[in-house]
């Protein structure tokens, strides 16, 4: 493991309205894995699904081995309009080649959580869900997976 | 492509605050006070600068509203946020369950509760 992204999302993290304290939880967990990865957190994106994926894109030309994108897992705007607009899960499935997903729905019907793991090209690309002890959980499941 | 899904069994409730001003707010150092509170855990789901919207689990929403004062000095401790004058507090009723049998089945095509509602 030498080069990973993180990517966080949601434009309440970008104003500074609530903290990022899911990109330090996941870059402490890489670095006592890894100590010599060099981690690279990227500027907060916004809630588009475009905007997403054309930073994913970006991202994928220097060759990292993992991109995490951290938020937007959930139903959010589609169930209630106060909600943010959880668009990180749609944009892996446009952008993965080859990908596995895990959904987490509430008996109500609701999507609560969707988790996209998949490669393009060489790269490991996956997300975790906003909520800290979740993104920290779901973080370290996949570096589990890895060994 | 590999697709699995699970239904989540736990009884919700939504909360929501407003009537604040939230600037550099600590979700975690949030939901550690409200789970103190409650007894039970709580996630924040969405926030903006006035406003924060939380699941309740295992709460009943009466819980919550007789206990409303309460939780309003809770959350005026966490980092980030300040409360005003026009704070208030609001709770829904508990989720309700729907049948999954009667979900179509259309991957990609919307979340299941979108397309429940289109076959209702």
């Amino acid at each position: 493991m030498k080069k990973v992204y993180i990517l966080p999302t949601g434009d309440e993290i970008k104003a500074g309205i609530v903290l990022d304290i899911d990109s330090v939880e996941i870059m402490r967990q890489i670095l006592c894995l890894y100590p010599e990865a060099q981690v690279t957190r990227l500027s907060p994106l916004v809630d588009e699904q475009d905007a997403i994926v054309d930073s994913i894109n970006s991202v994928t030309a220097y060759k990292p081995d993992v991109i995490v994108l951290i938020g937007g897992s959930g139903g959010g705007h589609r169930h209630s309009e106060t909600l943010g607009k959880d668009f990180t899960h749609t944009a892996l499935d446009a952008f993965l080649d080859e990908k596995a997903i895990r959904e987490i729905y509430g008996k109500n019907g609701h999507l609560w959580c969707r988790i996209v793991c998949g490669k393009k090209g060489e790269t490991l690309v996956f997300n975790v869900p906003g909520p800290y002890e979740e993104a920290k959980a779901a973080c370290a499941a996949f570096f589990a997976g890895l060994w | 492509m590999d697709s699995q899904y699970v239904i989540a069994y736990a009884d919700k409730s939504i909360l929501k605050i407003s009537g604040l001003k939230v600037r550099g707010l600590n979700t975690r150092a949030l939901e550690q006070l409200l789970f103190k509170k409650l007894n039970t855990f709580v996630r924040v789901i969405g926030v903006t600068g006035e406003q924060i919207e939380m699941d309740a689990y295992n709460v009943s929403p009466e819980t919550v509203r007789k206990n409303a004062d309460g939780f309003i000095d809770a959350i005026a401790l966490a980092e980030g946020v300040t409360v005003t004058e026009l704070v208030s507090l609001s709770c829904s009723e508990a989720i309700r369950e729907v049948d999954f049998n009667k979900i179509p089945s259309l991957p990609n095509e919307g979340c299941a509760k979108e397309r429940w509602m289109q076959k209702s």
